[in-house]
C-alpha cells in the first residue's frame, strides 16, 4: 500500500511539484500546510507516515518543527528538505529526530524511500 | 540718587532721630533703674535693627526682608516709650511693648525670600501679632504699682482698675501660649535649614540658627515668668536680649561671609583654572566655587543649535518655572558658549554666579569644543555602526531573496525537468506541459535575479555614469519622471552610487506612499556640492523617521560628510535632498 505524506512548505510552486513528483511514484499525498504551527496540527489529524519538512518555514524553523513531531510515540517519519546544502546545517539534522535530508532538486520517491 | 535712596536715606534719618527722642526719655525716666544702660541699648539694639535692615532693602529692594528688619527698629523704639514720664508715652509703650517681637517672627518665617511661603506661616504670623496686641491688654487693663513693681510710674490711660491678680493670671495663660508659639517657630525654623540644600544653608545658616537660639531663649524666658521663677528670668532675660541684638548682626556676617566667599571663590577659581588648564574636572572647579555639589556645565552646540554635556550627548536645561534648578549663561565676547546648570537658591546670589562664569567662560569655550568634537566623534560612531548594521541586513535581505526567489524557481525547474523526463515517452502531453512550467519558472528566476543585481549595483550605473542610470531607472517607473540637468562630467564612483541610490529610494517611496502623478529629479554641481533633488507633487506628509530606507540613506550620504534634507509638509508634496562635497 503507498505510504502517506504530508507536504510542509511555504513556497506553493515547490509544493505542487513535489506533489506531482511523489504521486507520480506511488505516493499518497494526503495533505500540505504552510508553516511549522500547522505542520504539527496537521500531523496530529491527517496521522500521515511520512512528513516532508521544510528547513526554512515563516514562523519557525523545519529543526524545530521535526523535535515536536517525533517527540510523540508512533510518529511519522520526518524527512528535511531544503534548497540548501545539507553541509548548510551540520549536525543539525540528526539531533532532529529527522529520519534524514533531501536537498530539494533531488527529491523524488527513490530518495524518499531510502530513508523510511 | 534714585527714588528708593531718598526714602531709604529718609527713613534712615527719622530712625536716627526717633532712636535719640528715645533715648532721651530713657535718660529722663523717673521710674527706670539703669537709665544710662538701657538708654545705650536702646540705641544700639534700635539702629542696628534699621542699619543691617535698611542695608537689605537697599541690596533686593523686592524683597521684603529689609523692610521688615527696620519696622523691628521702630516697632523696638516704640516699645521704649514705657519709659516715659507721661501718661500718652507710658500708654503707647505698654500696648506696643511686644510688637517688635511679632515683626521678629514674622521676618524670620518669611527669611529668606520676604514672603510668607506657605498658609500656616501667615497664619502664624497673624496669631503672633495678635498675641503681642493682647498680651499687653492685662498690663493696660490693671496693672498697678504692685504689678508694674513701680511706683513712679504713670497711670495708663486705658487703665480699668487696679487688680494685679487679675493681670498675671492673664500674663500666666498668655506667656504660656506665646512659649508654645515661639517653640512652634523655632521647629519650623529648624526644618527649613534640613530641608535647604547645601548652598542655601551656607547663605542662610546666620540668620537661621540665630532665630532658633532666640525662640529657645525667649520661650524659656516666657515659661519661667508663667511660674514664676524670678532668679531664672533675670539671668535668662539679659541673655535673651543679648541674643535679640545680635540678629541683625548675625544677618550682616551672613551676607559679610558671601561676599568674602565670593571674592575668594573667583579667585581660588581662576588659580586652580590656571594650574589645570582645559582639564575635563571644570565642573569639580565650578562646582567648588560656587558650593554646590549638584553643579553641572552644557554646553552650547552651534552647529547642531542644541545643549550638550561634556560627553557630547544632547542634553535639556532646567525649564524656568523648574523650582530645584536654574541654570546661568556663559558668555565669551558676547558669545553663547554654555551653561552652569545650579541649584535655585544660587539665584538669590546672582553677582556670585555671574563672575564665576565670567571667570570661568575661557575655559568653558575650550570644554565645548571638546565636547563638540565628542559629540561629532559620538555621531560618527553611531553612523558608522548603523552603516556595519545596514550592510548586514543588506546581506540578509540578499541572501533571503536569492533563496526564496530564484533559487526557489530553479529547484521547481529542476524537479518539473525530472518528471518529464520520466514521462517523456509515456505520456508526451503532460511532459511538454511539465517543460513549458519549468520553461516560465526559468523566465521568473532570470527576472529576479536581474532585479537583484540591479539593487546590488546597476550595472548601467559603471558602464553609463549618473545620467544613464538614471534614465534607466526613470523608464521603468509607473509615472512621469522629468530628468534634469545630470552633471556632464562623471562624479567619483562613491558620490554616483550615493546620488543614484538616494533617487532611487526617492523614486520608489514616491511610487508607494506620495500618491503623485509626476516626479522631477535634478543632480547639479554647485559650489563644490553634488546636489541632488527629488521632488514630487505628491500627499506629502512624509516622515523622516519612516522606515529604514531614509535612516539608511542618510548614512550612506553622511559617510560622504554630506546631509540629507527632507520637506514634506502635508498637501504640498515632498522634496528629498542631498548635498554631498565632491
Amino acid at each position: 500500500m503507498a505510504h502517506t505524506v504530508l507536504i510542509v512548505d511555504d513556497h506553493p510552486s515547490f509544493r505542487a511539484t513535489a506533489r506531482i513528483l511523489l504521486e507520480a511514484e506511488g505516493f499518497d499525498v494526503i495533505g500540505e500546510a504552510v508553516d511549522g504551527a500547522t505542520a504539527v496540527t496537521e500531523t496530529c489529524r491527517l496521522r500521515p507516515e511520512v512528513v516532508l519538512l521544510d528547513v526554512q518555514l515563516p514562523d519557525t524553523d523545519g529543526f524545530h518543527v521535526a523535535e515536536t513531531i517525533t517527540a510523540h510515540p508512533d510518529a511519522p517519519a520526518v524527512i528535511l528538505v531544503s534548497s540548501r546544502d545539507p553541509s548548510d546545517f551540520g549536525p543539525l539534522v540528526s539531533r532532529s529526530g529527522a529520519r534524514g535530508f533531501v536537498p530539494k532538486a533531488e527529491l523524488s520517491g527513490e530518495r524518499v524511500e531510502a530513508l523510511l | 540718587m534714585t527714588s528708593l535712596r531718598r526714602a531709604l536715606a529718609g527713613i534712615a534719618i527719622l530712625g536716627v532721630l526717633v532712636g535719640v527722642i528715645v533715648a532721651l526719655g530713657v535718660l529722663d525716666s523717673d521710674h527706670v533703674k539703669l537709665r544710662g544702660l538701657d538708654a545705650a541699648l536702646a540705641l544700639v539694639i534700635g539702629w542696628s535693627f534699621l542699619g543691617a535692615g535698611l542695608y537689605a532693602w537697599w541690596r533686593r529692594p523686592y524683597n521684603r526682608f529689609g523692610a521688615l528688619m527696620a519696622a523691628i527698629a521702630f516697632a523696638w523704639f516704640l516699645s521704649l516709650l514705657g519709659a516715659a514720664n507721661s501718661s500718652v508715652g507710658f500708654t503707647i509703650g505698654i500696648l506696643a511693648g511686644s510688637l517688635y517681637f511679632a515683626i521678629l517672627v514674622h521676618m524670620l518665617l518669611a527669611y529668606p525670600s520676604g514672603r510668607l511661603e506657605r498658609r500656616r506661616h501667615v497664619a502664624l504670623v497673624w496669631f503672633a501679632y495678635a498675641l503681642a496686641t493682647l498680651g499687653q491688654l492685662p498690663a493696660a487693663l490693671w496693672g498697678d504699682a504692685d504689678y508694674f513693681e513701680c511706683t513712679n510710674c504713670p497711670v495708663p490711660l486705658t487703665h480699668v482698675r487696679d487688680d494685679a491678680d487679675l493681670a498675671q493670671t492673664f500674663d500666666v495663660v498668655l506667656m504660656a501660649v506665646a512659649a508654645v508659639a515661639l517653640v512652634l517657630v523655632g521647629a519650623i525654623l529648624v526644618r527649613r535649614w534640613m530641608t535647604a540644600s547645601p548652598p542655601q544653608r551656607r547663605a542662610m545658616a546666620p540668620v537661621l540658627w540665630s532665630g532658633v537660639t532666640l525662640m529657645g531663649l525667649f520661650a524659656a524666658l516666657l515659661a519661667s515668668s508663667a511660674i514664676g521663677a524670678t532668679g531664672v528670668v533675670d539671668v535668662l532675660g539679659w541673655v535673651a536680649l543679648t541674643a535679640f541684638a545680635a540678629v541683625p548682626w548675625a544677618f550682616l556676617f551672613g551676607l559679610l561671609r558671601s561676599r568674602f566667599s565670593r571674592g575668594g571663590a573667583v579667585s581660588d577659581l581662576v588659580m586652580r583654572m590656571g594650574a589645570a588648564p582645559g582639564t575635563g574636572g571644570l565642573r569639580e572647579l565650578l562646582a567648588d566655587a560656587l558650593g554646590d555639589r549638584s553643579l553641572g556645565v552644557a554646553y552650547w552646540h552651534d552647529a547642531k543649535g542644541r545643549w550638550i554635556d561634556p560627553a557630547g550627548h544632547p542634553v535639556e536645561l532646567p525649564a524656568d518655572d523648574d523650582p530645584a534648578r536654574a541654570w546661568t549663561r556663559v558668555e565669551l565676547e558676547g558669545r553663547l558658549v554654555g551653561a552652569v546648570v545650579h541649584d535655585r537658591s544660587l539665584c538669590e546670589d546672582p553677582e556670585l554666579v555671574a563672575s564665576v562664569a565670567a571667570a570661568a567662560a575661557l575655559a568653558v569655550q575650550h570644554e565645548r569644543l571638546n565636547a563638540e568634537l565628542r559629540a561629532r566623534v559620538e555621531e560618527l560612531r553611531a553612523s558608522r555602526q548603523r552603516l556595519v548594521e545596514a550592510g548586514i541586513a543588506e546581506r540578509r535581505r540578499l541572501e533571503r531573496n536569492l533563496h526564496d526567489g530564484a533559487q526557489q524557481r530553479l529547484v521547481a525547474m529542476s524537479l518539473s525537468l525530472r518528471l518529464a523526463q520520466a514521462k517523456l515517452r509515456k505520456d508526451p502531453d503532460s511532459a511538454e506541459r511539465l517543460m513549458a512550467g519549468a520553461q516560465e519558472e526559468l523566465h521568473l528566476a532570470l527576472e529576479e535575479l536581474r532585479e537583484l543585481a540591479r539593487g546590488i549595483h546597476p550595472a548601467v550605473l559603471s558602464d553609463r555614469g549618473l545620467q544613464g542610470a538614471l534614465e534607466a531607472l526613470a523608464g521603468r517607473l509607473p509615472i512621469p519622471v522629468e530628468l534634469s540637468d545630470a552633471p556632464g562630467d562623471r562624479l567619483p564612483a562613491p558620490i554616483e552610487a550615493a546620488a543614484y541610490f538616494v533617487v532611487a529610494e526617492a523614486l520608489t517611496n514616491v511610487v508607494k506612499y506620495a500618491d503623485a502623478s509626476h516626479a522631477s529629479v535634478s543632480v547639479v554641481r554647485h559650489n563644490g556640492h553634488a546636489i541632488v533633488e527629488v521632488r514630487d507633487d505628491g500627499v506629502g506628509g512624509a516622515d523622516p523617521g519612516r522606515g529604514s530606507g531614509l535612516r539608511g540613506l542618510a548614512d550612506r550620504v553622511s559617510a560622504l560628510d554630506g546631509q540629507l534634507a527632507l520637506e514634506s509638509p502635508l498637501g504640498e508634496g515632498t522634496l528629498l535632498r542631498a548635498e554631498i562635497p565632491v
